[in-house]
């Protein structure tokens, strides 16, 4: 271990750190001092050619790039002094030199590295007087991203995004001075299964998602922490949403897991949540077409069938739900319903261990882990053939579906449709729309489930690793969850638990005067009656 | 309350004289103002209202105007900054990918609530490349069922606008001075 004085703080790091990480910290708020920078990224490797993150050394006559050098015992570091600051403004000029300033069209308004630096460490009159140089813009650089050459700076992160992290190499600077630009060789697209990182990690609006492109302005969009159910990584994300709807997925940096990035697939992931790909009311199959009744009043009815149909009836688990909602639908259909035959839908049979060395990982569904420990402790899951050959003879009377929210790795769903309609009567629990279950043609209802963006809960990954993650917003209010839909399905009444607010609670003063208490008082209610 | 008497004199009780002497007041105003209308010499202060409007400043905000560019197209590059600016949140946009490289971001649809709409012309202000003004309408009639809500359509294109009023900012202007 080392120690050197940061901006008069004593910070001791391990030995070969560079000045701003030792700055940045563990926690990754810039605990001893923000330093501008562009080109330095945590999960990359140290470029040094923004020449921004500036530092006076003590005994060094000239300022240090923070980002390439290493601290040495005793090191005394300073980035307030004037000094400093003057070498950052006057580096954010050069930057700015050839940038187009049309933040009203771009994207990254509002979230832009060389705005926020700009209003930090800028504030200058510019100086220049040449004219700008103009390059490429709107470069259609692959299937996801869209490329702005003139607002690039040249950090060459996203060159060493391709490099280092998803190693397919395809972007590269090209041309000299002023005039170079970020490009992919002749005829190369950016065509990688991360290549939408490169837009998170761009400071500038120079490579934006074409997926988000003019969605929205930043600044409408809330955003909440939760975790990817593409697949048994169970990368940490952040969603943005607003009262429109969910707009777009960027990973959260989590050393265990995902590190700083997330996978192509994942980022599509907030599209099955929005109200117009979703279940809104249940339906219950009648003589012609489906009846639409709510959800609660739709379980409630088919609790009436299923105990008609005693002990043919079997419940059809797909991973895609939290640990928390597996122990109580095993809970309610073994003991009140006296389920015994519990099988495993599984899309990803034969790919489970598929792990392509950085994130994607065959088994499609968040939570099989979950799945399999709960039910290892109520007797285990039977298999796919296993439920097929018993539908095909008529063993079973009933089957509930928990069927799979996000139907993008679905591919078979019609198959597995069709396989389950040949029992006479289904409940099927399922968020996302599908038009195979719209022709169903046997004595079916299906109730409108809540996405993962909805619940509280716990996935576990490929792993072993139990992660949880918090509600973000509710869609469709009236859908259930798991657990709900399983008590009223084993016939049980859902009782609507009072939330008791703790700190409301404790914070009412003893002598409060009770609303009941005011309306017998006589003085208040003649004063009332003037 | 109390009542006072007051002492009033025999003379004042002849009120003829004094309201004989305000008409004459009164018709000496009258003939004076038609004659010299009539003549030419001088304006009257009131305006025969439907017929005849009053020209408003420059700077009166009034119904709201979408600025065109030289090609007709509209100036709008859908950036939001006037819905993000407008108090009474007034104004949709919904923005799209021009084919056009060089325009890049424009509105499929620019929506302004005008009923909502409280007049104060922060939209004008905020606004970077002069898409929209506040013109001189005022008058907003509309029988019932009237649509309140104006499009583009409206905003840019009717008539009273005679084909769309031309922008301060031009993009190639720009590009050849090279900012």
């Amino acid at each position: 271990m080392l120690k050197c004085t940061i901006n008069g703080q004593e910070v001791e790091v391990k030995e070969g750190t560079t000045v701003i990480e030792a700055m940045y910290g563990k926690g990754g708020n810039w605990e001893h001092g923000k330093v501008a920078h562009y080109c330095w990224h945590p999960g990359l490797s140290i470029a040094g050619v923004c020449r921004l993150c500036m530092v006076e050394i003590e005994g060094n006559p000239r300022l240090q790039i923070a980002c390439n050098t290493v601290v040495t015992e005793g090191m005394k570091v300073n980035n307030t002094s004037a000094k400093v600051r003057d070498a950052a403004k006057w580096g954010l000029d050069f930057h700015l030199i050839n940038h187009p300033l049309d933040c009203p069209i771009c994207d990254q308004a509002g979230e832009c590295g060389l705005q926020d630096q700009y209003m930090e460490f800028g504030k200058y009159d510019p100086e220049m007087a040449e004219k700008k140089v103009k390059k490429h813009k709107v470069v259609d650089l692959g299937p996801t991203v869209v490329l702005d050459t003139e607002r690039c700076i040249l950090c060459s992160r996203c060159v060493r995004f391709t490099d280092e992290v998803s190693k397919t190499e395809e972007l590269g600077i090209f041309n000299r001075g002023d005039r170079s630009e970020i490009g992919t060789v002749d005829g190369k697209r950016l065509d990688n299964k991360y290549s939408l990182n490169t837009v998170d990690i761009c400071p500038v609006g120079a490579l934006t998602s074409k997926d988000f492109r003019f969605r929205q302005r930043v600044w409408y969009l809330k955003d909440a922490e939760t975790i990817c159910n593409g697949c048994s990584t169970g990368c940490s994300i952040k969603t943005y949403f607003n009262k429109e709807g969910f707009f777009r997925v960027k990973p959260v940096y989590n050393a265990e897991v995902n590190s700083h990035w997330m996978c192509d697939d994942g980022r599509d992931l907030y599209k099955f949540v929005n109200r117009d790909t979703r279940y809104l009311k249940a339906k219950k199959k009648a003589a012609n077409g489906w009846d639409e009744l709510l959800p609660g009043a739709a379980a409630k009815e088919a609790a009436a069938t299923l105990k008609a149909a005693g002990d043919a009836v079997a419940v059809v688990f797909t991973g895609q739900y939290s640990v928390e909602e597996y122990e109580a639908a095993f809970a309610a259909f073994a003991n009140d319903l006296k389920v015994k035959k519990f099988f495993h839908w599984n899309n990803s049979e034969g790919h489970e261990n598929d792990f392509d060395g950085l994130l994607v990982r065959g088994d499609k569904n968040p939570n099989t882990q979950g799945l399999q420990q709960v039910a290892g402790r109520h007797g285990g899951l039977g298999k796919w053939s296993d439920f097929a050959a018993s539908a095909k003879n008529g063993q079973i009377k009933a089957v509930i579906v928990a069927g799979p929210e996000n139907l993008k790795f679905y591919h078979d769903f019609a198959d597995k449709v069709a396989v389950i309609s040949q029992v006479q009567n289904i409940v099927w629990l399922q968020s996302a729309k599908h038009v195979a279950l719209e022709d169903l043609k046997n004595n079916a209802w299906i109730i409108p489930m809540k996405s993962y963006v909805e619940k509280d809960g716990t996935f576990i990954n490929a792993k072993g690793m139990a992660q949880k993650f918090k509600r973000v917003t509710t869609i469709v209010s009236e859908a259930l969850n798991l657990s709900e839909a399983a008590e009223l399905l084993s016939g049980k009444q859902m009782m609507i638990k009072p939330e008791i607010n703790a700190f409301v609670e404790n914070s009412r003063p003893t002598d409060r005067v009770m609303l009941e208490n005011r309306k017998k008082n006589e003085f208040v209610f003649r004063r009332g009656s003037l | 309350m109390s009542v006072v008497q007051k002492n009033t004199s025999e003379s004042s009780k002849w009120y003829l004289p004094g309201i004989l002497g305000g008409l004459v007041i009164t018709g000496r105003h009258l003939a004076v103002n038609l004659l010299d209308n009539m003549m030419g010499k001088k304006k009257m202060i009131t305006v025969n209202y439907p017929e005849e409007k009053y020209e408003y400043s420059p700077r009166f905000k009034g119904n709201h105007v979408l600025t065109v560019k030289k090609d007709g197209s509209l100036r709008c590059t859908a950036c939001m900054l006037c819905a993000t600016n407008c108090p009474a949140e007034c104004i949709t946009i919904v923005a799209a990918e021009h084919e056009d490289p060089r325009v890049e971001k424009y509105p499929i649809k620019y929506e302004i609530d005008i009923l909502r709409c409280v007049f104060c012309g922060f939209c004008e202000e905020a606004c970077p490349v002069d898409a929209v003004r506040m013109g001189p309408e005022w008058q907003t009639p509309g029988v019932n069922g009237a649509n309140f809500h104006y499009g583009i359509e409206h905003l840019a294109y009717r008539p009273q606008l005679k084909g769309g009023i031309l922008s301060h900012v031009d993009d190639e202007e720009r590009n050849k001075a090279g900012i």
